[in-house]
């Protein structure tokens, strides 16, 4: 394999297939990334078996081959090298990058170790625009749980229902829903949400092509593919969990509140909660911390209801108005107990619906 | 059986040749050695470290270990027991019975001593690790129909295992439990195997890791191994609901 390339372009296609490569992976061959030359053309794999990424670039072809090479540090080396163009040159055991005056020998790794990558077969196919589809994968994605020992509920619901596209994400403490409108298709695959959050930094926001298979689903721009394998679980039914009114309903500007959350957090630190008590004329913030003194701070909105002391996770809470995309936030209460529902006041296409903790 | 030395620092570093005040001491004692030293595996694969200075300690029971000034506890190579230790001149020769071998080749020894430390009294666990082991010793069915507790806290020469328990087959079945399933729990669990498979009344004797999670790599060398691997609900132990609430 023979290739030359723009420093630039090469270091960009070897990082982002390179965020498939897992840091601790048991078998050393994961370690590497697979380079194909064929056609005028470079694929860079990265894998740690469960998510694969695939970047492609247009580089110019002395000789076509296959190889693996350290992920991390070919990607490295590159990025180190003086600006300009950059060869790539394997043989012998061995892969040479040279470019305006460096040149590195690094050992090739054991071609016939790289796992075989299937790709996605069955299922079905949507066609999106890959920006929206990050925006919103990021607005319910905060809901997803890290918690391994529930994988059902660390990944994203994608529910198409032949009109919209449903994403769906929760850890039992919170729940976020999205539409996206406009989707044809009709299906449901559950996406851990490790993988999908790499989908910025690895195949882009160009437009996106999507397919749902049945064991894995992959993410197509013209930047590069990610497949993951789907959870092969029954997520939970979350639809009757929203209520189907709320009496009290609060309103009040995106920024002020997010900030004032963050100067209650100071005080709350993460398992402390605090506490929203709702008037008319807006709400009172405090959070009381017994060892270390309190914060309070009345915030101005539009309220209607019966006045509510309301106490919520000081993280959650924060990441549900962030994760609303509108100037103003409404949170819709029944009962100090409920759950409490964020939305934007312009827009229901976002829901984030939140346990209150126990005062 | 192999006897020990002591070496005394008295300032600077201490060369082979240099006077020493030597202690005979038993087997049964924990040897350091601070020194200079290279060290070759030969097993499932071949690994060199070459000069630098290190510390190597033989515990009691015949496990062998190489640090260097880093890297938390994990040491550079280690030879786990039952071990073969042979000292010829400056070198260390550690075998064992699958024929790994550890090789370390002595320069300068900058220090040395042994000490007998006694029975160890075992880790005191958390609260979780301590009550998920009591809340599985009530309930061994978890780990299957049938599966009834023989002992708790069952004595293996080198340490207990959690629970000792007689499955449907009557075969026996060492279960270790963790908070979190990971591969310093499999190597310990292999190592109860070892023993507990030498004892001719227990054997066969397989194992099972339970943890609330087991990290993927665990799994994976426990099913390697034979181990089998249950993740357990400790709320769902607990029978109890959480303090927290939650949406489902």
């Amino acid at each position: 394999m023979r290739i030359r390339a723009e420093r630039d372009d090469l270091a960009d296609v070897l990082a982002r297939a390179g965020r498939a490569v897992g840091t601790r992976s048991p078998l050393p061959i994961l370690q590497g990334v697979l380079c194909e030359v064929s056609g005028g053309k470079l694929t860079v794999t990265g894998t740690d078996n469960e998510v694969t990424v695939r970047t492609f670039l247009d580089v110019e072809v002395t000789e076509e081959g296959r190889t693996v090479i350290p992920a991390k540090l070919t990607a490295d080396a590159v990025r180190k090298l003086p600006v300009g163009a950059v060869s790539l040159a394997s043989g012998d055991g061995y892969i040479e990058i040279t470019g305006s005056g460096p040149r590195f020998k690094l050992r090739e790794m054991q071609i016939d170790d790289f796992p075989k990558i299937v790709d996605v077969s069955g299922g079905e196919t949507i066609v999106l625009d890959g920006g929206n589809l990050i925006r919103a994968l990021a607005q319910v994605g905060v809901a997803a749980s890290t918690d391994d020992a529930r994988p059902t509920l660390t990944g994203v619901l994608f529910e198409a229902n032949g009109e919209n596209l449903r994403l769906i994400a929760t850890d039992s403490y919170r729940l976020a829903v999205k539409d996206i409108p406009g989707i044809a298709t009709e299906g449901a695959r559950l996406v851990p949400y490790r993988a999908l959050r790499e989908l910025g930094r690895t195949v882009g926001m160009g437009s996106m092509t999507v397919t749902l298979g049945d064991r894995e689903a992959s993410f197509v721009t013209d930047q590069g593919r990610l497949t993951v394998r789907v959870i092969d679980a029954a997520f939970p039914n979350v639809q009757q969990l929203f209520p189907d009114g709320h009496s009290n309903r609060l309103v009040v500007a995106k920024d002020a509140f997010l900030e004032a959350v963050d100067r209650a957090a100071l005080v709350a630190e993460d398992h402390i909660p605090v506490r929203l008590a709702m008037h008319g004329g807006g709400v009172e913030l405090s959070v009381i911390r017994q060892e270390v003194g309190e914060a309070t701070e009345l915030l101005e909105g539009d309220y209607s209801g019966n006045d509510m002391t309301i106490a919520f996770n000081t993280r959650y809470l924060r990441d549900g108005i962030t994760a609303v995309a509108d100037d103003h936030v409404v949170i819709e209460t029944s009962d100090p107990l409920k759950p409490g529902l964020l939305l934007g006041a312009s827009s229901d296409d976002f829901r984030y619906l939140l346990m209150p903790v126990r005062l | 059986m192999f006897w020990l030395e002591q070496h005394i620092d008295r300032g600077g570093g201490l060369g082979p040749k240099e006077r020493v005040n030597r202690l005979q001491v038993a087997c049964g004692a924990m040897r350091i050695r601070v020194a200079e030293c290279t060290v070759r595996y030969e097993g499932r694969l071949n690994a060199y470290l070459p000069q630098a200075t290190r510390l190597v300690m033989v515990k009691a029971d015949g496990c062998v270990a190489v640090h260097a000034d880093g890297g938390a506890y994990k040491p550079l190579n280690w030879m786990n027991a039952p071990n073969t230790f042979t000292e010829e001149g400056t070198s260390w020769i550690v075998m064992n019975p699958k024929g790994e071998r550890l090789t370390i080749e002595f320069g300068e020894i900058h220090f040395e001593t042994s000490l007998e430390m006694g029975e160890d009294p075992g880790l005191q666990k958390d609260g979780v690790e301590l009550e998920l082991q009591r809340l599985l010793a009530e309930r061994p069915e978890s780990f299957g129909e049938g599966m009834t507790l023989i002992r708790r806290e069952y004595q293996t020469p080198i340490g207990p295992v959690d629970l000792l328990c007689r499955d449907s087959a009557g075969n026996t079945v060492a279960i270790e439990i963790k908070r979190r399933g990971e591969i310093d729990g499999v190597e310990q669990l292999t190592r109860y195997l070892e023993f507990l498979n030498r004892d001719g009344r227990l054997a066969p004797v397989r194992g099972i890791f339970a943890a609330q999670v087991i990290k993927p790599q665990a799994k994976t060398l426990a099913l390697d191994r034979g181990i089998a691997c249950v993740e357990v609900d400790y709320d769902a132990l607990r029978g109890s609901e959480s303090d927290v609430m939650r949406l489902f």
